[in-house]
Parts: structure tokens; sequence; C-alpha cells
């Protein structure tokens, strides 16, 4: 007669629980991806770029900058730099917005797109992420609405996307067989592709056509992968095939699918666990033995391996080897307690802080944004439990939160700090300012403008004389000047001595000498009207010139103070911002710091409590070996006093 | 199996295909549902969650870090004496682009060393504003050296030059890395934006 052991259909239940649990968070991770609030990628061609501030923009969003790229943006729309992209701008800016999961803002953004009756293409794309946006807070009528209106307009890349929402639109509203037809569309080459053929397996068991979505599944699951996300999605879906032939008491089939999940994959505990339980049902502990002694090496902070404890002496018991499952659940209770200890250190030092102090300090980054992961885990007591806080969805997106909170409240303490510089530089110029004014209206004073104009029109009008009366002497050089007066002086000294027959050729000398002069001038007198013509237009560009200087002057007089005000106010006027801005971040910070620290307690505590359960039962089957073997010795004792009776008996 | 254990796997089954349920949501909905209005009247109630408040502060500080920006540009940087230079690559095939240095009237003004992500961004049909700063009216020079791997993995530096005029508007110029390929070589170019 076997023992029949109350603990097994709660072992049972709690590996379906589990198994759950880790389907529920399976299906999650892979609709994150395909749902994932990568911002909206622009849709124009990548070389089309006809504002180099748009570029500039594109160059952050490019490296999911989003932070950077957004504010720059903004400041790009404020100056109007932006004007030939407008639109897109705009998609682009709701986009980033709707990542950081501002909802409201990015959708008021697509909303007025729409309204403003935008190019087909961006009127498709604000359809699709007011779409997104409705599905994303729970509207799904309004969802379904906004993606009927999608024409033909979207980018390629988006066009997946579109029926990956889709499909989640209608399987948020029930409509499961429609969420297949539209699953079915998309191209079962890219990676989303494979999680949406996963939910289309999920989608169509929960339709109620459970054969065609263990097809989907199967496929799935045989399919060859190239890369470790796909096979580790390979993995999930044989585990969510093998526990549901396991819940249809189909044994057989849950071995087979469980069989190819990878020994060292993150599914292997689930699978190892559930291919023990398949072997159990065949009625052959023999079997279940071996993947839960495999099982039960590994380590107690997953939930399948803690389980497997006290599998191991369950299918003891089922072979009747009650001496090595006595054995077993005694070490059992001990690894429990522990790991019990363990996991109050664990608490204790996530409630000092120290974890998430540890996190931040080994994944530093340089923006706030969804798409950071934890990349290095930090060194804590016991770092085995970490691992499976920190793989919680609800974990990573609650860190991401406080780790953007600490990027803002650092972003802020720069402004802060920028806005004193600022100040100090406005104080600065005003009294630089007041100090050059005064030498500036000086060496203004000293140029007469005017005068100069009216010299500069006395000039024009000699050359235009000259030029009128053909008078070469009038632009006489300062050499032929200084020749015409020292022949003047000479020719006037000749005719003071008209009568001395000896200075005739002296005379004659002069005679040819005025000539030469002459001939000199009149050869000149084209180019030096040309030249004198020319720089009197020079001269008046830069008396035009020294005119606007002036006027700038004057005007940079009047305005500049009012300037300098108009600055000095708003640096006071966003000072206060700041002022009550960091505050708030810093309180948020630390209560999203409590939150996630909540959170990975609330982890530690529910396998503390899985501990007692387990622990528990493990007492209680340690009681009932007992009392097997304390009934066995007295039915043993009074076998044999009966015997030795009757023996006595005559 | 006996019949009460089959049961209880069915309803394990229910019990996974609800959690799986839930999962479809995606992830930032489910943070973001948190916050979100099921019904108008809930909103008030809602708003003031955790995550909402997030939210509604990261809205803030992007909008604050607008107004600081601008109030940045235009004191440091106002329009009348304003330049920004731009760096842009056209396909980039033939040009693995390491560094750029610029030179503004024969004064080093940027010498900038990209990383790969960089790189590949300027691919994608990003441009990458350099250098922004201040320069007076009238006639400059802009000399630009680009320094990277160019056809058959050789080491390629190649500059640009030109001249242009600062007027009262803010001065935009562009460099351009461009793919030549009936020369099969890069091309260096500065387009100056009106």
């Amino acid at each position: 007669m076997r023992l029949r052991f109350p603990l097994r259909p709660a072992l049972r239940r709690r590996l379906f629980d589990t198994a759950a649990a880790v389907l529920a968070l399976g299906a999650l991770c892979a609709l994150g991806m395909l749902n994932s609030a990568r911002a909206a990628e622009p849709a124009a061609p990548a070389h089309e770029v006809r504002d180099p501030h748009y570029g500039d923009t594109l160059f952050h969003f490019f490296q999911d900058h989003y932070f950077t790229s957004v504010t720059t943006l903004m400041n790009s729309q404020h100056f109007d730099r932006v004007a030939h992209h407008a639109d897109e701008a705009e998609v682009l800016r709701g986009g980033m917005l709707l990542s950081y999961g501002l909802h409201r803002e990015a959708g008021e953004i697509f909303a007025q797109l729409i309204d403003k009756g935008a190019v087909p293409p961006v009127r498709d794309r604000a359809w699709f992420y007011l779409a997104k946006i409705r599905y994303q807070r729970g509207y799904l009528d309004e969802a379904q609405d906004a993606i009927a209106r999608i024409e033909n307009h979207l980018p390629p890349e988006l066009g997946e996307e579109r029926a990956l929402l889709q499909a989640n639109i209608l399987m948020a509203r029930g409509d499961y067989a429609g969420a297949a037809g539209a699953l079915a569309a998309v191209d079962g080459k890219t990676p989303g592709a494979r999680y949406a053929r996963y939910n289309l397996g999920i989608a169509w068991i929960k339709s109620g056509d459970a054969p065609r979505g263990a097809a989907v599944l199967d496929e799935l699951g045989r399919a060859g992968a190239e890369d470790e996300e796909y096979r580790s999605l390979r993995d999930r879906a044989n585990v969510a095939l093998g526990f549901a032939a396991l819940t249809e008491n189909r044994p057989k089939d849950a071995r087979a699918y469980l069989e190819r999940v990878r020994l060292k994959s993150l599914h292997a505990n689930k699978a190892l666990l559930g291919f023990g339980w398949a072997a159990a049902s065949l009625k052959e502990p023999q079997l279940a033995l071996v993947p839960w002694l495999e099982l039960a090496q590994r380590d107690v902070s997953d939930s399948a391996a803690l389980e497997a404890r006290i599998a191991v002496p369950y299918a003891y018991a089922e072979l009747g080897a009650y001496g090595q499952s006595l054995g077993r659940y005694q070490d059992a209770i001990a690894a429990f307690e522990h790991e019990n200890v363990s996991l109050d250190e664990s608490i204790k030092a996530i409630r000092s802080g120290a974890l998430v102090d540890a996190l931040i300090e080994r994944n530093p980054g340089d923006e706030m944004g969804w798409f950071w992961s934890i990349r290095d885990l930090p060194e804590m007591p016991h770092a085995n439990h970490l691992s499976q806080v920190l793989a919680q969805h609800e974990f990573q997106e609650a860190f991401k939160n406080y780790r953007d909170l600490r990027f803002l409240a650092k972003n802020l303490d720069d402004w802060r700090d920028k806005l004193v510089v600022f100040q100090d530089m406005l104080d600065n110029r005003r009294k630089a300012y007041a100090e050059r004014l005064p030498q500036v209206r000086r060496q203004r004073g000293e140029i007469d403008v005017d005068a100069l104009r009216k010299r500069r029109e006395a000039v024009a009008a000699d050359v235009a004389r000259g030029e009128t009366e053909a008078d070469g002497v009038a632009f006489a050089d300062a050499k032929q000047t200084d020749l015409l007066r020292r022949l003047a002086d000479v020719q006037a000294t000749l005719k003071g001595n008209a009568a001395d027959p000896e200075l005739a050729p002296l005379r004659e000398r002069a005679r040819l000498a005025a000539g030469v002069l002459s001939w000199q001038l009149a050869q000149d007198f084209p180019a030096r009207v040309w030249d004198a013509k020319k720089a009197l237009v020079a001269i008046a560009a830069q008396i035009e010139q020294a005119q606007r200087l002036d006027a700038a002057l004057a005007q940079a007089q009047r305005d500049e103070p009012a300037r300098f005000e108009r600055f000095a106010k708003r640096i006071a006027a966003l000072a206060p911002l700041l002022d009550v801005m960091i505050p708030r971040v810093a309180a948020l910070s630390k209560e999203q710091q409590d939150a996630v620290q909540d959170i990975a307690v609330a982890a530690l505590t529910q396998q503390k409590e899985r501990l007692a359960v387990y622990s528990t039962q493990a007492r209680f089957a340690v009681a009932q070996l007992y009392d097997r073997a304390t009934a066995g010795v007295a039915a043993s004792a009074s076998t044999a006093s009966q015997e030795g009776e009757h023996a006595a008996k005559p | 199996m006996s019949f009460p254990l089959l049961l209880q796997c069915r309803l394990a089954l229910i019990a996974a295909a609800l959690l799986a349920a839930g999962a479809l949501l995606p992830p930032q909905a489910r943070a973001a549902d948190a916050a979100a209005p099921s019904s108008a009247a809930s909103a008030p109630m809602t708003a003031a969650t955790l995550d909402g408040r997030i939210q509604d502060v990261k809205g803030d500080v992007i909008k604050l870090n607008r107004d600081l920006l601008v109030l940045e540009e235009e004191l440091l940087f106002p329009a009348n004496t304003q330049v920004a230079l731009f760096v842009s690559m056209d396909v980039g095939k033939m040009f693995e682009l390491d560094s750029v240095q610029i030179r503004l009237d024969d004064k080093m003004v940027s010498s900038y060393l990209y990383t790969p992500a960089e790189v590949a961004a300027l691919h994608r049909g990003g441009v990458q504003r350099i250098y922004l700063g201040n320069l007076r009216t009238g006639e400059h020079e802009l000399v630009a050296f680009f320094t990277g791997k160019g056809p058959h993995e050789r080491d390629y530096k190649r500059g640009a030059t030109v001249k242009f005029d600062k007027g009262s508007d803010p001065k935009y110029i562009e460099l351009r890395i461009k793919d030549a390929m009936g020369k099969l070589q890069p091309e260096f170019d500065v387009k100056v934006w009106q």
C-alpha cells in the first residue's frame, strides 16, 4: 500500500501557479517589445533634411537621446527654424513625449495635426499614434476608431506595428479570432513577428480554439532560432505547450514539449519541474526523479528549484524509499530555514537603500529614457536574490522612473548653476556697458559725420567742375602741382626780364616744359576723373556706414538698458520655477525609491511566504513518515505478540 | 490523475490564461494605466498616483528646459552675431569618419572625436550642430579638416574651406561629407544656408 501524500495536489497547484506567472511574465516581455514606447521614427527619407536644426534633432533622436532631442526641437520650433519640416517635427515631438508616457501632451499634438488637415502621410501617422495612446489609456473603442481611420500612407516600418497594435486592441476587446486574423498578416521573419506568433497561439487558445493555438505554438517551439532572444521565446512556447498538455492530462505530450527546452535556458527550471510531473502522472516516479534531482541542486531562490526540494522526497516516498524520503525532507527543511535567513538579510539590505544606490552606481546613463536596461548587477549579500527581483517588469519600470527622476534632478541642478552664471554675466555686461558708454559717446562726438559729408560734397562739386571744364590742372597730383608752381615762378621771372635777349633760350625751355606738363595733365585727365569719382563713391559709402553705426549706437543706447532689464526679468522668473521644481523632483525621487524598494521587498517576502508553506508541508510529510513508521512498528509488535500467544497456547 | 487534480490543473490553466491576458497590455501601458482614468469621474484620484505625478513632472521639466534653452541662446548667442556650424554625411560609404577639426578665422573652435553611435546617427540622416558661437559682421574664413578612413581602409584627411559674409542675421554653415561614386572617393564641401 502506498502512502498518500496530501501535499501532492498542493504541490501541483503551486507548480501551475508559478508556471502561470512565468508565462505571464513571458508574454509581458514579448508584448513589451512589440508595443515598446519607442518614439515615432521620422517618416522623411534620411537625407532630405531641409532645415539643419531639424537634422540636429534627428542626430540626437537616432542616438535615443530623446530628452536632448525633444528639448532642442522645441527650442528650434520657438525660433521657427524647422519650418520645412513643421508637421514631421510635430510627429517626432509627439512620439518622443509619448515615449516618456506624456499621453495627454502627445495626444493633443496628434489631434492638432489631424485637425489642421496635415498631408496624408502625416495624418496617418497621427491616427496611428492616437490609436496607440488611446489603447494604452484603455479607451479601446476610441483606439479602434483611430486605427480604422488610417489609410495607406503609413511608412512600411510602421506596417507591422500597426498590425500588432490592431491585434492588441482586438484582444483587449475580447475579439481573439479577429486578433488572430490581424496577427496572421504579420511577416513571420521579423523579431516583432516572432512574438506576434507567440501571442497568436495564446489568442487562439483563449478564443477556445486550443488545437489551432497549440499548432502555432508548436511551430514556434520547433523552429530554428538564430539568436538567444528567439531561442528563449522558443523555450517559452514549449514550456507553455508542456504545461497546457499537463493540464489536459496528456503527460506524454507534455514530456515531448518540455524535452525541447534547453537545460540552460531561462525557462529550464520550470521545464524540469513539469517534466518530472509528467513522469509522475505516468506513474513513473523513478523517471520523475531525474529532472527533479537536477533541479533540486539549483539555486533555491528560484521557485521551481524550491519546489523540487520537496518534490524529490515525494518521489522517493512514491517509490517506497521512505528512509531517503525522510532524509530529503529534513534536508529541505534545513535549506528552507537557511534561505529564510538569507532572504531576511537581503530585505534588510534593500531597505537600507543599498540595492538602489548600487544599481545606480553600476548602471550610469546620460539620458532619460525607457530603453535603458540594467546591465550590471550590484554586489549585495545573496546576489542570487537580485536576479529574480531585477527580472520583474514592475521593478524595472519603477527603477527606470527613479533613474529618470535622478536625471531630471541633475538637469535642474545644472540649470540652477547656469542661471547664476547668466545673472553674473548680465551684471558684468551692465557694468561694462556703463563704463564704456561715456568713452563711446566721446569718440562719437569727435567724429562729425555731417561735417565729413559736407566736405565730401564740396570735393564732389570740384570734381564735377573740373570734369565739365576739362581742367586737367584740377586733377594734378602733388608732383605736378609742384612743377606747375615752379613753372609759374620761372615764367614770372622771365616776364620781368622780357628785354634781355640772353634769356631767349630759357624762355623757349620754359615754354616747352609748360607744354609737356599740359600734355601730361591732358593725358591723365580721363583716368583721374574716373579715380576721383570712384573715390567719391567709396567715401559716400563709408559716410553712410558711419551714419548707420551712429544710428545703431544711438539705438543701442536707448535699447540696451531695456534689453538688460528684460533678461533680468526672465532670469528672475525662471529661477523660482527651478526652486519649486527641484524639491518637487527630490520628493518624488524619495517616494519612488521607496516604491522601488517596496517592490523588491515584496518579491522577496513572497519568496519567504512560499518557503513557509513548503516548510510546513515538509514538516507535515516528515510527521506522516514518522507516523507511518510508528504504525508499522506497532503493527509488527502486535503481530509478533499474537504469534507468541498462539505459540504459548497449547 | 484523480478527478479533483485534473480540475485543479484546469483552473490553473485558466489562471495562466488570465494572467497572460493581463500581460497583453504593453509595459508602458501598465505603468500609464495606473495613472490613466478608466472613466472621467476617477481622473482626479488616479492623477494623484505616484506614476502620474512623475509623468507630470517630466512634462513640466521638458517645458522648463525649452524656456531655459531659449533664454540661454538669446543671452549668449544673439541672432545678430550667431553662427552655427553643422556636420552631415550623405551615404558615407567612402569615408569612415573619426574626427573633425574646425578653424574659424585661423582660430580653432572645435575638435570633435566621433563615437560609433554618432557616426551611425549621421548615416541615418542626422545633422550634428558641432559649434555655436558669435561672429562680428563682415567677411570670415572657415577651414575644416576631416579625419578618418577612406577607400581601402586607408587613413584619410581632407580639408574644406569657405569664405563667407556675416550679416546681421544668424549664419548657418553645413559641412557636408558626400560620396563621389564616379571617382570612388569621398567629397567634402560646405553649404552656407541662407
